[in-house]
């Protein structure tokens, strides 16, 4: 069996980000890169169904993208994929064009199992699982907390506004990962060491046959306000007007 | 621009967030004079299609295969009529339900989608929307270039459409043909949340309790309660769970969880660099403490200097006052 | 403004040592005044372990620590916090080089009074059911170790320190110390000059470029460190008063916290930080390592040799820092002779928040009176300058290195205690 793990390198939003000042771009020049998280959520969901299967399960990560997009993808495999896939591609990519190009990925890998991230911590789209799941014309369950492999198929929760939903898909089908279906783990010594062995190819994005297309333009960033305003208020009633009035929070 | 939102409901009436973003594309169709319409699917949705009605156009379609929220039927249907009805701008408010099925819609009709839209302009035919990323630390203003244009909408960016109490609008029963209504997928069932909490790491809203909190009960009645009056997660400081208080995994800082919610509310917390080193990255912090001095203060919005036995009680009995008065 | 621009003390740095040293400083009546370049305790201060090993290589640096618990029991009192935890603490070892470390240090324990032996290993594995215990050789328990509990301690000070009239002032780095004619005036910041006879460098990492804004140098490096916390375990409970291990031969030291484990190491490859390069608004909260860090793996391998049930898949998050190593791993308290008024307070090399409670107050008496009432010969501040190969920032980081790499690697032997040695029975 062959699970395909799709990964965004993003820039680690526990720090503070925030746009530049003419709004161009976001400032992360002293920012560290991830995998990001809902990713590596993925690619461990996917390494532990290995290590219940066995032998018979390859688990491969791509990742798309620049230069800086091998050392996630080292990490990758230093964290449980067998092979990763870097399709080296210059341009910024909307969901939409990362889709096709994952199509075509698939479309040669011919795996089982789609098992990425519910969005990206950089866009918070939480389009690009679905986008996939249509143009491959395969099922799919987003925001799953918990899977459960059984032959040719799946049964996935899925963790909805309303409760935690059960869905049976048969295989090959496209799943998103919610933040509780798993901890990924770190990287033992062992693993490190074995990682530096393992295959990471590279593959030109235009020779995938993809034609990239924006859908999207960005036209400018802006950064939410973080002048913290330590205002003391005096009473209960003056600390809900102000968060009703002013920020909004409650109605 | 011919508008088309999706609307959802639970089997008997419409989700009020649906109604805000009734609002986006009432005010997006505005501009050029055009149409809105609802999108209704689903199994038995008369009494769901008559109230949607009540605002404008209903297009239903009805059928034991739409019963539950699959993506596949439920994005083949939206796709099919928002090509038949050549829709230019699809929207549904931002939810889990949205967020499965309006992306897979979205690419059957080639992909031009923004999510969790705040503000919107539309510019020469062309939406221009403003979307929170980067866990909400910064908005992209974001013009979409494709047609259709799709959008999740933030419903609490749109205020909530008001009926008017002219005669009900058209409710046209659809009828789509069963290749349309096949799923893969299959439902096998829903376990309701029961009072459970959000999570603590992805929630909106987070009420926080500290040291001031004397036991699990009190942490209960204080904490839980408001962050329930809120629609939030209960988080808590180290002190709590070294005092046997607050299970570990409500833990928020340096060696328990890192959280950006849109509001922190920290009771009784002092503000060690610990615990400010999980929750930093919160939009609006909000603290409660006695102690005029405590460091919370200094990375707080707004500070109230007082003991929560107190405060909270109070600020528990006048949000629910008020939600009761919205509502009612 | 320019009220608060003059002070009898201006401390560079709102860490543990700089916020002690002001706490002592205002109880004997100087107006102090603390410039922090970012928010309270939120550099070093703010990742440490906290970690309490009274005894030292030494009698006069265990006196210390002793003394130090001590003040520690007076803040909890003054502030109303609990800041020590007295759980014990064992050291054990697995080879025989290590156990005669542990003989020498419990042989020169007991001649200054000081309570300490050996623990049989059939208790060591009663008092640790979630350690192995099976390849150990001999332990030894001291029973009034603990930890200090790192944002309680800071806190304390901050409060005492402000009952006491002590000015804070954070986000205001200092860009330059103002000398003339070889005394100190005070600092620059961008909110203007602050003026002083007396400036502390108590700025941790940043220390030596403070000096380096006064054309002097001292001789300290910015280390970095890793530890783990697990989250609790009902398979294997910590209790929080579980003694704290230190584990020489695989370099790692643990305690309780939060019903999990903290585990961390002294890696024989540590990070060495070049403080110039980061960022202005550096936030050492925010610090996080990749999950394939090699240090990360070598702490979790490490860990996982002393307590089977640790490893990669363990739930636990990573804590990273940075620490400031000296080339001999003791602090610098006190003036160098190129310039007067400027007393430094750095070096700690992992143990600054132990050291905090009574270098704040040796600080207080070298700069109050011009001497100690402890032998402060070995922490002097002067002690390497101007000697060739402590001069040069390459020199100087490559012996802070070297020094952090061998912190637990090489075996050491407890200074031998000669008769005329103070005891400690008898101090107060």
């Amino acid at each position: 069996m062959k699970i395909l793990v799709p990964t965004k390198r993003v820039p680690d939003t526990d720090q503070k980000i925030v746009a530049t000042a003419d709004g161009t771009r976001v400032a992360v020049d002293h920012i560290p890169y991830v995998i990001n998280p809902f990713d590596a959520i993925a690619l461990e969901e996917a390494v532990r169904i290995g290590e219940r299967l066995g032998e018979s399960v390859e688990v491969v990560a791509v990742g798309i993208g620049g230069e800086g997009y091998e050392q996630q993808l080292r990490t990758a495999l230093a964290t449980g994929a067998h092979r990763a896939v870097h399709v080296v591609c210059g341009q910024t990519l909307d969901p939409w064009n990362v889709a096709r190009l994952l199509r075509a990925i698939v479309e040669w890998e011919r795996p089982q199992l789609v098992l990425m991230g519910k969005q990206a911590v950089d866009d918070d789209a939480s389009q690009t699982g679905q986008f996939l799941a249509a143009l491959l014309d395969w099922p799919q369950a987003t925001f799953a907390s918990r899977l459960e492999l059984q032959g040719e198929r799946i049964r996935v929760e899925r963790e909805t506004d309303h409760g935690i939903e059960t869905l049976n898909l048969p295989l090959p089908a496209v799943v998103t990962t919610d933040l509780r279906l798993n901890e990924p783990r770190y990287a033992s010594l062992a693993a490190i060491m074995k990682a530096k062995k393992k295959p990471l190819d590279l593959i030109d994005a235009e020779k995938l046959g993809v034609t990239i297309d924006p859908r999207i333009e960005v036209l400018r960033y802006r950064s939410a306000e973080t002048q913290r305003r330590c205002e003391r208020v005096r009473s209960v009633d003056e600390l809900i007007e102000r968060l009703r009035n002013q920020v909004g929070a409650i109605v | 621009m011919r508008n088309l939102v999706v609307a959802e409901h639970d089997g008997t009436h419409l989700r009020s967030a649906s109604l805000s973003c009734l609002t986006f594309a009432k005010m997006v169709a505005s501009v050029t004079n055009s149409d809105v319409a609802w999108l209704v699917l689903g199994h038995g949705v008369e009494d769901v299609a008559a109230e949607a009605a009540n605002y404008v156009p209903v297009i239903a379609v009805d059928s034991p295969a739409l019963a539950h929220p699959l993506a596949e039927p439920f994005s083949q249907v939206i796709a099919y009529v928002a090509r038949a009805r050549r829709i230019d701008v699809l929207s549904a408010a931002t939810s889990t339900f949205a967020k499965d099925i309006l992306p897979r819609a979205a690419a059957l009709l080639g992909g031009t989608m923004a999510s969790d839209v705040v503000r919107h302009e539309l510019v020469d035919g062309q939406l221009q929307c403003d979307c929170p990323q980067y866990a909400g630390a910064v908005t992209a203003t974001l013009r979409l270039t494709g047609s259709p244009q799709i959008a999740t909408v933030r419903a609490s960016a749109y205020p909530a459409a008001q009926a008017m109490d002219s005669q009900a609008h058209a409710v046209e029963q659809l009828q789509v043909v069963p290749a349309m209504l096949t799923a893969r997928a299959q439902y096998e069932g829903l376990k309701s949340k029961q009072k459970s909490r959000p999570d603590v790491t992805e929630a909106r809203v987070v009420v926080s309790g500290g040291r001031a909190l004397k036991n699990s009960q009190d942490f209960e009645r204080l904490v839980g309660q408001l962050a329930d009056v809120l629609g939030g997660a209960a988080g808590c400081s180290r002190a709590l769970v070294d005092a046997g208080i607050t299970p570990n995994e409500l833990q928020v800082g340096q060696t328990g969880k890192i959280v950006a919610p849109e509001l922190y509310v920290a009771l009784g917390i002092s503000g060690a660099v610990q615990h400010l080193a999980g929750m930093k990255n919160s939009r609006t912090i909000v603290a409660v403490n006695s102690d005029p001095e405590a460091p919370i203060f200094e990375v707080a919005d707004y500070g109230l200097v007082g003991d929560v036995y107190t405060v909270v009680p109070e600020l528990i009995e006048k949000l629910q006052y008020h939600a009761a008065c919205a509502t009612g | 403004m320019t009220e608060n621009q003059a002070a009898d003390v201006i401390i560079i740095g709102g860490g543990v040592a700089g916020l002690s040293t002001a706490m002592q400083l205002a109880g004997r009546g100087a107006s102090v005044l603390i410039l922090e370049r970012e928010r309270l305790g939120n550099g070093s201060t703010g990742r440490a372990a906290g970690l309490l090993g009274q005894l030292r290589g030494n009698a006069e640096h265990t006196r210390m620590l002793i003394d130090g618990v001590a003040i520690v029991k007076e803040l909890e009192r003054a502030a109303g916090v609990e800041i020590f935890v007295q759980t014990g603490s064992l050291r054990i070892a697995e080879t025989p080089e290590r156990a005669a470390e542990i003989a020498s240090l419990v042989k020169m324990g007991k001649s200054i009074g000081f309570e300490i032996d050996h623990m049989p290993i059939g208790e060591v594995a009663e008092r640790m059911p979630y350690m192995r215990t099976d390849d150990l050789v001999d332990a030894c328990y001291c029973p009034t170790d603990g930890h200090l509990q790192p944002a309680e301690l800071a806190g304390a000070y901050i409060k005492v320190g402000r009952e006491r009239g002590v000015r804070y002032q954070t986000n205001t780095p200092v860009i330059d110390i103002l000398i003339e004619a070889g005394r100190v005036r005070g600092v620059k910041t961008a909110n203007g000059d602050y003026h002083a006879p007396v400036v502390v460098n108590a700025g941790g990492p940043w220390s030596y470029l403070n000096a380096e804004l006064a054309e002097t140098v001292l001789p300290t490096a910015a280390i970095g460190h890793y530890y783990l916390t697990t989250r609790p375990d009902l398979a294997h409970p910590v209790d929080r008063f579980s003694p704290a291990v230190r584990d020489r031969e695989l370099r790692i030291y643990t305690r309780p916290e939060s019903g999990g484990l903290i585990v961390g190491i002294y890696d024989a490859e540590p990070d060495l930080h070049d403080m110039r390069k980061l960022p202005p608004d550096f936030d050492m909260s925010r610090m996080k390592a990749a999950r394939d860090s090699i240090q990360v793996a070598r702490l979790i391998d490490a860990a996982h040799q002393r307590f089977p049930w640790i490893n990669e898949r363990t739930a636990m998050t990573i804590t990273t820092g940075i620490m400031t190593f000296s080339p001999d791993a003791r602090p610098f308290c006190g003036q160098m002779p190129d310039i007067e008024g400027l007393f430094h307070c750095s070096g700690f090399s992992g143990h600054g928040i132990v050291q905090s409670p009574v270098i704040g107050l040796i600080m207080s008496e070298l700069i109050l009176d011009g001497k100690s009432s402890y032998d402060v010969k070995s922490i002097e501040a002067d002690r390497y300058f101007d000697i060739p190969g402590y001069m040069e920032r390459d020199d100087i980081e490559a012996r802070c290195l070297a020094m952090a790499g061998n912190y637990y690697g090489k075996v050491e032997r407890a200074q031998s205690v000669d008769s005329s040695s103070p005891s400690l029975v008898g101090r107060g």
